[in-house]
C-alpha cells in the first residue's frame, strides 16, 4: 500500500506549506478561525521568540467560545498551523470561555522564564474566570507546557 | 436631545463622550491610529447611501471624529464594516462589537495585534455610541 506520508511529494507538500505559516482546513473559515489564524500569524512574524516557540510547538488546540457558539481547532506542526472551523477530535487542549476572556488571553502579558502573568489586571481577571469556572481547560494535566506556548505566541503583548 | 444617525451632530456628541471617558482615555494611551467606520447602505431601512466615519484617535483621545463618504472611511489605518441595522445594534448596545467581529458581523481591516492589544479601548468606544441618543431613519 502507498505511504503518502513518508515519499518525496509528501515533502515537497509539507514544504509548500512551510512557505505559508498558517493555513485553513475549510473553503470559507469561519470569522474567528480567519481572526486567530491572522493574529497568529502577524504575531510570528513580528517577533523572533514567538517564531521559535511556533517552530518547536506540536498540538492540536480548540477554543470554543462559549457566548458566541463558535470554535476553532488549532493544529500546531512545528512551524505550520492548520486552522479548523468548529472543534476537531484528538485535541490535546480545548478552551472554554466567552469572547472577552479570549480577547484577554491574547492581552497576558509574558513573564519570567516565559510565564504567562497572572498578578497584573489582565491576569487577575484570567485568573478569577478559571476559578468561577468560566474558563474552563480540558487536557491541562500533562500540558501546562503546551498551554504556556500557544499562550506566549497568541499573546498580543 | 436625539440627533439623526451618522450626522455630524451625531459625530460631534460621539466625540465628545468618547473625550469625556476616563475609561477611554486611560485604555486608549498609546493609540496612535485612524479608525474608519463604513456603514454599509440598506435602503429599505431607509438609510439609502453608504456612509463613512473617520476618527482621528491620538493617545486616549478623540482627536477629530467627522462623517464623510465610505472611501473616507475606508482610507483609514484600521476600517470596521457593516451594514446599517448591524451598527444600529452596535450603537443600542444589542450587539457587542467584540462579539460582533468574532462572528464576522462586523469586519475589520487593519493589525490585528494592534487592535487586540486595544480591545478594551474599543469596548469603551462602544459603550461612548450607546450614550448617544439617536433617531434611527428606519424609525421615523
Amino acid at each position: 500500500m502507498h505511504d503518502a506520508g513518508a515519499g518525496p511529494v509528501a515533502r515537497r507538500i509539507l514544504s509548500a506549506k512551510n512557505s505559508q505559516p498558517v493555513t485553513y482546513a475549510d473553503a470559507e473559515p469561519s470569522a474567528f478561525a480567519s481572526m486567530l489564524g491572522g493574529l497568529i500569524e502577524a504575531n510570528v512574524a513580528s517577533r523572533p521568540e514567538k517564531q521559535k516557540d511556533f517552530n518547536a510547538l506540536a498540538a492540536r488546540v480548540g477554543i470554543w467560545v462559549t457566548d458566541i457558539d463558535e470554535g476553532v481547532t488549532l493544529d500546531f506542526r512545528r512551524g505550520h498551523l492548520v486552522v479548523h472551523n468548529g472543534l476537531e477530535p484528538k485535541r490535546d487542549i480545548t478552551i472554554r470561555t466567552d469572547a472577552d476572556t479570549v480577547m484577554n488571553l491574547s492581552n497576558l502579558k509574558i513573564g519570567l522564564f516565559g510565564m504567562p502573568v497572572y498578578y497584573d489586571e489582565v491576569g487577575r481577571g484570567v485568573a478569577s474566570k478559571m476559578f468561577q469556572r468560566k474558563l474552563r481547560i480540558d487536557g491541562l494535566l500533562g500540558n501546562l507546557a503546551t498551554l504556556n506556548t500557544v499562550t506566549r505566541i497568541f499573546s498580543v503583548q | 436631545m436625539a440627533v439623526k444617525a451618522f450626522s455630524d451632530e451625531w459625530a460631534h456628541q460621539f466625540k465628545d463622550e468618547v473625550n469625556k471617558s476616563s475609561v477611554y482615555k486611560a485604555a486608549a494611551k498609546g493609540w496612535k491610529w485612524t479608525v474608519g467606520l463604513v456603514i454599509e447602505a440598506e435602503p429599505d431601512k431607509n438609510f439609502p447611501e453608504p456612509k463613512g466615519v473617520v476618527m482621528d484617535l491620538f493617545d486616549g483621545e478623540a482627536r477629530d471624529i467627522k462623517v464623510g463618504t465610505a472611501a473616507d472611511a475606508q482610507g483609514c489605518n484600521f476600517v470596521i464594516t457593516a451594514p446599517y441595522s448591524r451598527w444600529k445594534q452596535v450603537a443600542t448596545g444589542e450587539l457587542d462589537a467584540t462579539k460582533g467581529m468574532l462572528q464576522g458581523k462586523l469586519k475589520l481591516k487593519g493589525d490585528l495585534p494592534t487592535i487586540v492589544r486595544y480591545t478594551k479601548a474599543s469596548q469603551e468606544m462602544t459603550e461612548c455610541t450607546t450614550r448617544v441618543p439617536v433617531q434611527w431613519p428606519d424609525e421615523f
